[in-house]
């Protein structure tokens, strides 16, 4: 158990780690000796402090402590003394405690942390290198923390660390007088972290579904980039995604470890402060490319904003996809876009797009598509496909928790097939003449299509709809209340079982009763005014 | 009576190699517990740290016990929060406060 001290305490060695080790690298010139250094250092807080008591001031009293170790280390050394005499000048400025190098004021510790992260993510190194060595010098994982973390062995790892090491040194690759654009090399550095995230929230293997200290890790990193560089936009929107993704991390697994899709989960559960970072986040990151981190951040925020799954705003969603796999056309998007398809117009819809994919070679050996098409099928009531694609599912799988999902939704598919999907008809043209006259009551809302009907949309929220033979409405609570009470209607339901819990049908009669209809188009279109506000996707060109 | 107690770090413990941050802050959090106990009981009569953070001697505490099988105990305690290797030798004469300084 760790006492809030304990807790403390860890977190201001790790802020400190990265700021000792760039300190004790631009000093010692050397990755190795920095990180010696760097644990000597905090060796030395473990003599003292409790003998002498917590310095008010631990994050300068460890620098100072590190600087002077690191000077002494590279003055000790005779193979360093020519280094020596060409750092001097460096040298000679650092002597004021917990103070930084001339010049360099706080921007010169800060763009040290850049330096040594960029420098860890190098593009000479292979991705396994980088990874390591990001967790190792930057976030001070130890080799054992990081080779559980990736179901490693120690060896594995530290070999892995030793030979980024060499190889940053057999090139030279300078700390000090890497004049390098720092920022031109963040791509790499988001991928990486990116690639951290995601070995820590989805582990490819293994009994539990998350391992937090690698995602939390990454979130860590991402915060520490948004601060280091806050002005670029590719940081934020990393800091957005990574939120959103974990502000379900409680809610992902059932008490029993099984996992819980979207649909499933208590929405109670999740984290309202890292999701208001992420729409933060955000905020901040629009200002930049619409580059395929900000488009996942903007899927995530569709999730993490929607009230219910019923009120997932699913056309967004799609129409995000479709932006994304314009710039990054990969298998994968191409499955999650195929997912959305099937949310918005049915799963026959999708499912051409899911047998181009299960051919893919990229996804051979994943068992995502599989377990998407056996969902979707399952859902169409395509019971023999879909048992036959989950046994698929089940033969690749790894991850402990995924393998009994789909063990149990092979169960359900078996036991309680559900019937076969009509598919949606069109809507009579008088009834879009209509809707069309009602529209105009609605004032100033957009009319859009969506999926071959026509919508009105406020602010980017939708509130009135057309859908086969039926409008729509989205009402407040108590409307909706009152509206069900009052006619014989019920809620808008496009798939069965999976209703659309703010939507009720409006009944035939009710259409062509002006005076009344006049009022729910008000009250649906009054609610949609007090909802968020939610972006539209800008179209490219 | 007084007792020295030395603290040095065993060769080879690999402590020098990696340590975890967590680790490093457990520690800090238990000797200082365990250094104010023996503050609050009148045990710690002085300490005395290296000027080199790399030397092998890592401290000193020079401690009241009433006998020698008391200040083993002591250094066993200490031993165990600091995972240095203690040896205790007994002060004889007057104060011996200065010791380690």
């Amino acid at each position: 158990m760790s006492s809030p001290e304990e807790a403390a305490l860890t977190a201001a060695f790790r802020d400190e780690w990265p700021r000792l080790i760039a300190v004790a690298l631009r000093i010692t010139g050397d990755l190795q000796a920095a990180e010696d250094v760097a644990q000597e250092t905090l060796l030395a807080a473990f003599d003292r402090w409790p003998l002498q008591g917590i310095p008010d001031r631990p994050g300068a009293w460890l620098m100072t402590v590190c600087r002077n170790r690191a000077r002494n280390l590279v003055r000790d050394s005779s193979r360093a003394q020519e280094r020596l005499a060409s750092l001097r000048p460096l040298l000679d400025g650092q002597t004021s405690p917990g103070g930084t190098a001339p010049g360099t004021k706080a921007a010169g510790i800060a763009d040290d942390q850049l330096r040594l992260i960029a420098m860890c993510c190098h593009p000479l190194l292979a991705t396994d290198g980088q990874v390591a060595l990001t967790l190792r010098m930057v976030a001070g994982l130890t080799t054992q923390e990081i080779a559980r973390g990736f179901n490693l062995s120690a060896a594995t790892v530290a070999q892995r660390i030793v030979r980024a090491k060499r190889i940053l040194a057999q090139h030279r690759v300078a700390f000090v007088t890497d004049d390098l654009d720092i920022r031109a090399r963040l791509a790499s550095v988001l991928d990486v972290i990116y690639l951290i995230f995601n070995e820590g929230y989805l582990p490819a293997e293994g009994e539990s579904l998350t391992r937090g200290d690698l995602a939390s890790e990454a979130r860590r990193l991402a915060y520490l980039l948004t601060s280091l560089v806050p002005a670029e936009p590719g940081p934020w929107a990393l800091r957005a995604l990574l939120s959103f993704q974990l502000s379900r991390q409680a809610a992902r697994t059932a008490p029993g470890g099984a996992l819980l899709t979207l649909d499933a989960q208590d929405r109670s559960k999740w984290d309202r402060e890292l999701i208001a970072d992420g729409i933060r986040s955000l905020e901040r990151a629009r200002d930049g490319p619409r580059g395929p981190l900000l488009l996942q951040a903007e899927l995530a925020a569709c999730h993490a904003t929607a009230p219910s799954f019923a009120a997932t705003d699913w056309a967004a969603i799609l129409a995000f996809y479709d932006e994304l796999l314009a710039i990054q056309d990969t298998p994968v998007v191409a499955l999650n876009r195929a997912v959305a398809v099937a949310m918005t117009a049915g799963p026959a819809a999708a499912l051409p797009a899911l047998d181009a994919l299960a051919g893919h070679p990229a996804l051979a050996d994943s068992h995502r598509v599989w377990a998407v098409r056996a969902e979707l099928h399952r859902r169409a009531g395509h019971t023999a496909a879909a048992l036959a694609d989950y046994d698929r599912a089940l033969d690749l799988v790894s991850n402990q928790a995924e393998r009994h999902y789909l063990a149990q939704a092979r169960r359900q598919a078996e036991e309680a097939p559900m019937p076969e999907m009509p598919a949606f008809r069109k809507p009579p043209p008088e009834l879009v003449a209509r809707f069309d006259d009602l529209a105009q009551l609605a004032g100033d809302a957009d009319r859009r299509q969506m999926f071959g009907y026509p919508v009105c949309v406020l602010r980017g929220n939708m509130f009135m709809g057309l859908h086969e033979d039926s409008i729509i409405l989205r009402l407040a609570d108590d409307d909706r209340d009152d509206f069900l009470s009052r006619y014989d209607s019920g809620l808008f339901e496009p798939m069965p079982g999976r209703p659309m819990k703010e939507y009720v049908i409006v009944p035939p009669a009710l259409v062509a009763d002006e005076a009344a209809i006049a009022e729910w188009v008000r009250r649906s279109r009054a609610y949609a005014e007090q909802l968020p506000t939610k972006k539209r996707k800008q179209k490219k060109g | 009576m007084r007792f020295l107690l030395a603290g040095t770090r065993p060769p080879g413990s690999g402590e020098t190699g990696e340590l975890a941050l967590t680790t490093a802050a457990h520690r800090v959090v238990a000797a200082a517990a365990w250094h104010s106990w023996l503050r609050r009981w009148g045990l710690l009569l002085s300490f005395g740290l290296p000027r080199d953070p790399a030397a092998e001697l890592r401290a000193c505490l020079i401690v009241a016990a009433s006998d020698e099988q008391a200040a083993n105990r002591l250094a066993a305690g200490w031993g165990a929060v600091s995972g240095y290797r203690v040896a205790v030798l007994p002060l004889t004469g007057g104060s011996s406060g200065e010791a380690g300084r």
